[in-house]
């Protein structure tokens, strides 16, 4: 099986060249034949990869430590699940998990579209298949798996000991899942640009795409969170390390394009704003991998060194270039069929949203590469950490967060004084009111205030509009609370799942700014020996150690310290944090020693235990920290995810023969043509 | 005259030199990181001030060590590598600051004293002078720009959407229930 997956990745590779070829050629003759060819080929190439792929599994499975990947990646004492997941924690076979994804999507993407879509596929089947070969390339070239070693070792190195968590099984496929959806919407634009078909067709196409990447991305960084914040090395769940900033820029890009795509289904405007979101998406997808695998960043998270960074700087460079070819030359399809009309509209809370988003996109690409550039031009280093982003970044969020209540309030096309004044009032009230009790409570961080108050406004202005669509429901159609609501977002998700994903983004701020309320304490602690702290909430706990304890496990050796947790009102809990020394089947030690952290969570906050080491025999010094909140980074993101799928959920058949750019338009009739309005309608 | 390949040759062996200056410029600028330890660490130290009226507290300790950065590859800041991960380096750099602190200097004089010895990279952001205020005000002038540049875009397309109304306009006529009706349409809650 493993030389099959092997020769696999070589026939993929031939595939994707062949699907590539074929389907440009087909598409510029109008050749239905070479059409044809090429998504059959395409479909070979997934087939194919797929076998590369259980080959590789096969290999990590079974221990072959003939090959270089399985060696340096995992031990025979590794559990089996994270053989499994070694298959992306090393380069070579993270590459083949991308080019796995991309060869599903291109085959869902093919399939989904076997009879819409026509005059695009095969532009869109040439573009995915470019792709493909690019990665598979670098995967064959680059970075192969299947690599053999001139001897067989009689053990692996084994999985550092940071990715033997179960965030592993679970974050980087979602993450990648995220960053390799966006290749489909960059082949629509691409399609859409050399066939000049830039009307609805494509973006309806893309809007899916863009939104299973947009959840994928949610899903993973949040995934990557709790992972960085329970598994300890990784500095918190956010420490603005290179890698984590990357995962944010197309994130941050698909976000104001799924805002900015509804100016032009409703209004036919922002085609070349559109259109530059999506390839910048991509792009900064393909950047943010350049950025992993290159080297030229130093990040806690990075893969080694290795000449595949100049393979995506060229990719890079090359998808650039024809990108601006093709859009250059296609401007004149690229004009707006309508002009916004006010400053107080809709669609300019959108763009200024879009302002926002870009703005941030680009001082957090801007902050990553800063210390390149400054070294170019003036030929010392610097290091630009989290007090620069956040000094940056804090204030571009809340006026993002603003924004979020500000945009569901305005009219389309244009607003009046008193339609302003009657969708503002509740929702401002709202805020101020909860700032004002926070500060009566005796907050005092400035940007946790301003940062409530804005949640207060979001939170109550989708509320207003929930209240507002329920009452309208049971007017017109007198149902029951519940039903109304479920049928309201049940009839126009994209609106309330929407609202949801608001609501998602008002919980992780509220819990960001939790975070500047955490209390630390160190302590070094004897058995039975006690210590009493005050939380945030000034309530007191005491710690009382119960001793260190030292024993083997599966691939470690392990040294832990238990601490009974009490407070007035709390039952006592013990908690434990954990020294790891992982070994090898000979017993050896493998890597830097490793900590466990003991969390004891609940919604106010999580006590946080870490053990930094023993000295002595049991004398254990620790950590203890009070995490305000932190839950509620998850509850977000989980939050947002559920907004998302409602989004994403496809609607009933309805819209699908309406579907066209523009939207709705409302025909209003004079005085005298119309009938009657009658009573209690 | 020169023919092609010697100016080739030429122009390759002048970047040649410029890239082996460049290397050297570069070997010349870690001088300040090289090694008494031979690891990179440079012990940062000073001698104490016995008269010294104030000294940091933990907690304003643990605030200077977030400033500065650990010279592992981490990219973490010193206390945040120490809590963490920790690796060789966090450490001693940790025990210099507690010395220093111990010792009756300031936060920003520690922070200056790490700085003269490792060179301005080991600050995790940079100070706000020179170049680097390009790096500061660079996001904020481009969300900035983005803003201005939307506002002149919407004021022209209205003014232009102005035009057009007037010359184009039917008045509507309504109730405040039939407009909140036509409302509830337009927004799909009535379906």
């Amino acid at each position: 099986m493993i030389l099959i997956g092997e020769l696999s990745l070589w026939v993929a590779l031939l595939m994707a060249a062949w699907s590539a070829t074929v389907s440009f050629a087909g598409g510029q003759m109008r050749r239905s034949d070479l059409v044809a060819s090429g998504e059959r080929a395409l479909y070979a190439t997934f087939a194919f990869v797929v076998l590369a792929s259980i080959g590789l599994w096969t290999a990590l499975l079974t221990s072959d430590f003939s090959l270089r990947f399985v060696a340096s990646y995992t031990s025979s004492n590794l559990p089996a699940v994270y053989k499994f997941s070694a298959f992306w924690g090393g380069q070579a076979g993270s590459m083949l998990f991308w080019c796995l994804i991309l060869a599903l999507y291109s085959a869902i993407t093919l399939f989904a579209n076997r009879r819409t879509n026509r005059e695009l596929m095969p532009f869109v089947t040439g573009t995915l298949a470019a792709i493909l070969i690019f990665f598979l390339a670098t995967t064959a070239f680059g970075a192969n798996p299947y690599a053999r070693l001139d001897w067989i070792p009689p053990d692996g190195t084994g999985l550092n000991p940071q990715l033997q968590n179960p965030g592993m099984a679970i974050h980087p496929p979602n993450l990648y899942l995220g960053y390799v959806a966006t290749s489909v919407p960059f082949a629509f634009a691409i399609a859409a640009l050399i066939t000049r078909r830039l009307d609805a067709e494509w973006l309806a196409a893309v809007r899916r795409w863009s939104l299973v990447s947009w959840l994928f991305l949610t899903i993973g960084i949040t995934l990557g969170m709790w992972w960085a914040y329970v598994e300890l090395g990784w500095g918190g769940y956010w420490a603005w390390d290179p890698v984590e900033n990357a995962s944010l820029l197309p994130w941050l890009t698909g976000t104001a394009f799924l805002h900015s795509i509804m100016i032009q289904e409703k209004r036919g405007m922002l085609r070349k704003w559109n259109v530059t979101l999506v390839v910048a998406t991509f792009l900064l997808a393909i950047l943010g991998t350049f950025i992993t695998r290159s080297g030229v960043i130093e990040s806690v998270h990075s893969f080694a060194q290795s000449p595949i960074g100049s393979w995506f700087a060229g990719f890079l460079i090359l998808a650039i270039v024809v990108t601006a070819f093709l859009v250059a030359t296609r401007l004149k399809d690229l004009e707006a069929q309508a002009e916004l009309e006010s400053m107080v509209s809709r669609e300019a809370a959108f763009l200024y949203n879009n302002v926002v988003l870009v703005g941030i996109a680009f001082s957090v690409l801007w902050g990553t590469l800063f210390p390149i550039i400054s070294e170019a031009v003036r030929g010392s280093k610097i290091t630009v950490g989290a007090p620069f982003f956040n000094t940056v970044n804090i204030p571009l969020g809340l006026l993002l967060l603003g924004l979020t209540g500000v945009g569901p309030l305005i009219a389309w096309r244009r607003a009046s004084v008193a339609n302003l004044k009657r969708q503002f009032a509740v929702p401002v009230a709202g805020g101020l009111v909860l700032g004002a009790a926070f500060f009566a409570l005796g907050m005092r961080d400035g940007y946790a205030l301003v940062s409530y108050t804005l949640a207060g406004f979001v939170t109550t202005t989708i509320a207003q509009e929930f209240v507002k669509g329920v009452g309208a429901r049971r007017r017109i159609h007198g149902e029951a609370i519940p039903i109304a609501l479920l049928r309201l977002i049940g009839r126009n998700r994209r609106r309330y799942g929407g609202y949801i994903v608001h609501f998602g983004i008002v919980v992780l701020f509220a819990a960001f700014a939790g975070l500047a309320f955490k209390k630390e304490y160190d302590l070094s602690l004897t058995p039975g020996s006690s210590f009493t702290a005050l939380d945030p909430y000034n309530r007191s706990w005491t710690f009382t150690s119960q001793g260190v304890s030292r024993y083997e496990e599966l691939n470690r050796q392990v040294t832990a310290v238990v601490l009974e947790a009490k407070r007035p009102g709390m039952a006592p809990t013990l908690i434990k944090s954990e020294k790891r020394q992982h070994v090898d089947s000979r017993g050896q030690p493998t890597f830097e020693p490793s900590t466990e952290v003991g969390i004891l969570e609940s919604l106010r906050q999580d006590v946080y235990l870490v053990l930094h080491g023993v000295t002595g025999e049991e004398t254990a010094e620790i950590r203890i920290t009070f995490n305000p909140l932190v839950w509620w980074v998850w509850y977000g993101g989980i939050i947002m995810a559920i907004g998302g799928l409602i989004v994403m959920w496809p609607q009933a058949t309805r819209s699908r023969s309406g579907r066209r750019e523009g939207g709705y338009v409302v025909v209003m009739q004079p005085a005298a043509e119309r009938p009657p309005v009658e009573a209690g309608v | 005259m020169a023919s092609r390949r010697e100016f080739m040759m030429a122009l390759g062996g002048t970047l040649v030199a410029v890239g082996a200056r460049q290397v050297i410029g570069q070997q010349g600028a870690e001088a300040p990181g090289a090694s008494m330890e031979g690891d990179g660490y440079i012990p940062v130290r000073r001698l104490p001030r016995p008269a010294a009226a104030k000294r940091l507290t933990p907690l304003e300790r643990d605030a200077v060590e977030r400033m500065i950065s650990c010279p592992c590859p981490c990219t973490l800041d010193v206390f945040t590598c120490r809590t963490s991960m920790p690796c060789g380096f966090s450490p001693r750099l940790h025990a210099d600051v507690v010395a220093l602190a111990n010792g009756g200097y300031s936060a920003d004089e520690i922070l200056a004293a790490f700085e003269q010895s490792y060179g301005e990279k080991i600050l995790m952001a940079p100070h706000k002078q020179g170049f680097n205020w390009v790096g500061w005000l660079a996001p904020f002038a481009a969300v900035g720009g983005g803003a201005f540049v939307v506002g002149a875009l919407i004021r022209r397309w209205g003014s232009r959407a102005a035009e057009r109304r007037a010359t184009s306009s039917v008045p509507v006529d309504g109730s405040d229930d039939e407009m909140a009706q036509l409302e509830a349409a337009v927004r799909g809650d009535d379906r």
